[in-house]
C-alpha cells in the first residue's frame, strides 16, 4: 500500500538534515522532507485525506484511516510564538481532504521574529527507507507530491 | 496512553521538584529544570523515548506523537 503524501506549502524542497533542529534532522520520529515556504502569507494545507489527530497553532498531525499520521510542522521553535500569528482552520478531530486548507500562518513574520520558517514533513514512526518518490530540492507548489509512503 | 510512562519520565527527570516547567510540542517534551545534570538519559533510552536533546537549559524529550498526553500525564503527577 502507498500513499501519496502532499506539499501543504508553497517553496523550495530541501532534505531533513538541512533543517536546523536536531530532531527533525536526525529523522527522530522519522523520515520526511521539508519546504522552505514563499514568505507570502498563506494558508498550510493537509498533505494527506484523513482526521486532524493532533493540532497545534503551530503544527499538526492528520492520520490517514488506516493509521498512518503525517505531522506538518510551520517553522522551527515556533512553539514558542504561543499561537500568535497562527490563524486555525480547522478543529481537532475534524476530517479533511488532502490540499484543505489547515492552518494560516504568515512566513515572513517567523523569519522576521529570528526563526526560521522551514516546514518539516514526517511520516511519523515510518521505517527509514519506507518513503519513496522523494521529492528533490527545488520549487514545489502547495499540494505537489512531496513523497510517497510506502506501508 | 494510560501508562507508568509519565511517571517513569518523571523520576528519570529529578522528579517534582527539578521541574520548572514541561511544554508538550507534538512528538518533544520541552522540560526547563533547575538542574539539567539530573537527567538520567539511560533510563530515558530505557523507557523507550526517541531521543534526548539539550539546548542550553533546556532538555527536550523525543517520546513520539503522545507527547500532549504524557505532558498532561506528567502536570497531573506534579
Amino acid at each position: 500500500m502507498t500513499l501519496r503524501v502532499l506539499s501543504p506549502v508553497a517553496g523550495q524542497v530541501i532534505p531533513l538534515t538541512d533543517v536546523p533542529d536536531p530532531v527533525f534532522a536526525q529523522a527522530m520520529v522519522g523520515p520526511g522532507v521539508a519546504v522552505r515556504p514563499e514568505s507570502a502569507a498563506g494558508d498550510a494545507v493537509s498533505p494527506v485525506d484523513g482526521t486532524v489527530v493532533t493540532l497545534h497553532p503551530h503544527a499538526f498531525v492528520v492520520a490517514t484511516a488506516d493509521g498512518a499520521a503525517v505531522l506538518v510542522h510551520l517553522g522551527i521553535d515556533t512553539v514558542k510564538l504561543k499561537g500568535e500569528g497562527f490563524t486555525l482552520h480547522v478543529v481537532k478531530g475534524e476530517s479533511v481532504r488532502a490540499g484543505q486548507a489547515v492552518i494560516g500562518w504568515d512566513p515572513a513574520a517567523v523569519e522576521q521574529g529570528g526563526r526560521s520558517a522551514i516546514c518539516p514533513v514526517i511520516a511519523l514512526d515510518a521505517g527509514v527507507d519506507s518513503l519513496i518518490e522523494v521529492r528533490g530540492r527545488g520549487p514545489i507548489a502547495a499540494g505537489d507530491l512531496l513523497f510517497t509512503w510506502e506501508r | 496512553m494510560a501508562d507508568d510512562r509519565a511517571a517513569k519520565i518523571l523520576a528519570a527527570i529529578g522528579g517534582p521538584d527539578n521541574i520548572i516547567e514541561i511544554e508538550p510540542c507534538i512528538t518533544r517534551l520541552r522540560c526547563e529544570l533547575e538542574d539539567g545534570g539530573k537527567v538520567d538519559e539511560a533510563a530515558l533510552k530505557a523507557i523507550g523515548v526517541h531521543g534526548v536533546v539539550r539546548a542550553g537549559g533546556v532538555v527536550q524529550i523525543i517520546v513520539g506523537p503522545e507527547a500532549d498526553t504524557i505532558a498532561s500525564d506528567i502536570e497531573d503527577l506534579l
